[in-house]
């Protein structure tokens, strides 16, 4: 820590409001989520509005379940983020594996041509992707998502397979060369092991990004049956208005999953993001 | 000669590893941008007429066209200095000595991965006109005897909008900025010190200059997903009241998907590529020139 601050922030009480407030902006909204999907139907109508449930009640979650198919979208943004996740790791450790450390003339290009795939507006090409899916007959399928979401993570995963292969010594690959492994061998046995915290990293931020993904997810897989949860959420419908003690609920279950996987790997998480780091 | 598959050259390997990306970037990037600037040039679709720049001119005439343009622009210029203000704000406090850094830690990373579109929704109950916590809050802090309807209004929707952008955006930029204020060495600090600068010119003099790189970085990308702004606006109002907050993507999408007017909408989207052409042109030429 610098001098700079030790003067000012000595004092334990400014720390204390300092991390409250970081801590209050970042967990503020999913808490009032929380808090309003175990509010029963009376209180939520209630006016003025009550801050702490009076009556705690799980019967929201249960009418996410029943009411709508939550555990369908659950199971297609499962399928979805899965798949294009493995598929972005397996296509991008190839690449990367490639460019840092076969002997390729125009290495720097390769990588700023993937790198700059992400500079790309999605937007513009919603059109042609669109078109695209459906002369294949795709959309509404899983494969129409999947494979866009591959090109979306290819930068980020790439980019951080080449720093995680950079850092693993020539020499150990050369030495299972020497043993008799073949080069593939080699990546197999010994480059992809020693890598596996940066295939990881990889694999959370590809994942985040597929399960966070709502254009071309509402654009191309709107069909009830295939919607991802961004999509299903949104587009819920009430009998009469937008129910949100139930959308409460359903959010809670859409955000679960992602805050367990990013509270467990953290650090991971963070290292990759700023190794990598390409997403708003 | 055919290669030998177990251990193949070099060459052969290296182009083996890199065919299954350049490939999926040919399909989903390199050809449809082929397809969109073809596109542009028919009427609806493609067994219709051929018509040249005729969509050019439609588009360029179309009072929606600017709207959208002009919302997108505000947007940017709004959200993206905000979001780097903030999220300087919040790396310079996450950045204290802390013991346990978990709690800042997460509620940096929770922002980030929630999805754009569940920030919308959130930020959208927030400012529901009967039940929201925004309109209880100022009533009962006495600023307020009739709750207002924040995003039926067109000047608040479009606050709002920014608002949850911001929010949203602040927490990757602090995450970034955060890693680079960790690399700037002490002993500058110590220097500065030394000198005599107070910690208003440190931060000036020593600080800013040093997480230049990140703040670029950070720039960049977020001005690139500002322009494509969709998902908050279009959960948060969809793109009302009217068209007051409707942006360049959402008109892109609303024309491919809800009319299926492709021409229409590669028009659009060619415009949009230009106009994010534009910008990104210009970050390179600065960031260039700051590097020389």
């Amino acid at each position: 820590m610098s001098l700079a601050h030790q003067g000012l922030w000595s004092s334990p009480m400014l720390r204390w409001a300092a991390a409250a407030l970081v801590v209050f902006n970042g967990f503020f909204p999913a808490l009032w989520i929380l808090l309003t999907s175990i509010k029963n139907e009376a209180e939520l109508v209630q006016k003025p509005i009550t801050w702490w449930p009076e009556t705690p009640t799980l019967v929201n979650y249960i009418k996410a379940f029943t009411d709508q198919p939550l555990l369908s979208y659950l199971k297609n943004s499962l399928i979805v983020a899965g798949c294009a996740t493995a598929l972005s790791l397996l296509v991008s450790a190839f690449a990367a594996y490639a460019i840092a450390r076969l002997n390729l003339r125009h290495r720097q290009l390769i990588l700023t041509c993937i790198v700059a795939s992400s500079m790309f507006p999605l937007v513009t090409l919603l059109v042609p992707i669109f078109e695209t899916m459906r002369a294949f007959g795709w959309l509404n399928t899983y494969a129409a998502l999947i494979l866009p979401y591959v090109v979306l993570n290819l930068p980020v995963c790439t980019l951080v397979l080449v720093s995680f292969f950079q850092s693993i010594p020539r020499d150990l690959e050369n030495a299972a060369m020497i043993d008799g492994c073949t080069r593939l061998g080699a990546l197999a046995r010994v480059v992809l092991p020693l890598a596996a915290p940066g295939v990881f990293t990889a694999g959370i931020l590809a994942f985040v990004n597929a399960w966070d993904e709502f254009l071309l997810a509402l654009s191309l897989n709107a069909s009830p049956a295939v919607r991802t949860l961004p999509v299903g959420i949104t587009l819920y419908q009430g009998e009469f208005t937008f129910p949100w003690p139930i959308i409460s609920a359903a959010l809670i279950v859409a955000i679960v999953p992602i805050a367990i996987l990013i509270a467990l790997f953290q650090e991971r998480v963070v290292g990759g993001l700023t190794q990598g780091g390409i997403k708003g | 000669m055919l290669p030998n598959w177990r251990d193949p050259s070099e060459k052969t390997l290296a182009v083996l590893l890199l065919a299954p990306a350049f490939l999926l970037l040919l399909l989903i990037v390199v050809y449809p941008i082929g397809k969109l600037l073809y596109n542009s040039l028919f009427a609806v679709d493609k067994d219709s007429a051929f018509i040249g720049l005729r969509n050019y001119l439609d588009v360029w005439q179309d009072p929606l066209f600017w709207n959208a343009t002009q919302n997108t622009v505000l947007i940017t210029l709004i959200t993206v200095p905000g979001a780097l203000v903030l999220g300087l704000g919040l790396a310079l406090l996450a950045n204290l000595p802390f013991r346990r850094k978990w709690p800042v830690r997460l509620a940096l990373l929770l922002p980030w991965a929630l999805p754009l579109s569940f920030a919308g929704l959130i930020f959208a109950w927030f400012l529901n006109t009967d039940y929201g916590v925004v309109n209880d809050v100022l009533r009962r802090a006495g600023l307020q005897s009739e709750p207002v309807s924040w995003l039926l209004k067109p000047n608040w929707a479009f606050a709002a909008i920014c608002l949850t952008v911001i929010w949203k955006t602040s927490s990757f930029i602090a995450l970034i900025l955060l890693a680079g204020l960790q690399m700037i060495p002490n002993s500058l600090y110590e220097a500065a010190e030394v000198d005599g600068a107070s910690r208003w010119q440190q931060f000036w003099q020593v600080t800013v200059p040093m997480l230049m790189p990140s703040i670029m970085v950070a720039l960049i990308f977020r001005t690139i997903t500002a322009l494509q702004t969709f998902d908050i606006p279009y959960t948060m109002t969809r793109g009302g009241p009217g068209e007051a907050t409707e942006t360049l993507a959402m008109l892109i999408h609303k024309y491919t998907i809800e009319y299926s007017s492709i021409g229409m909408g590669s028009t659009l989207a060619v415009n949009m590529f230009l106009i994010s052409l534009v910008v990104t042109g210009f970050y390179l030429r600065h960031i260039g020139r700051d590097a020389a």
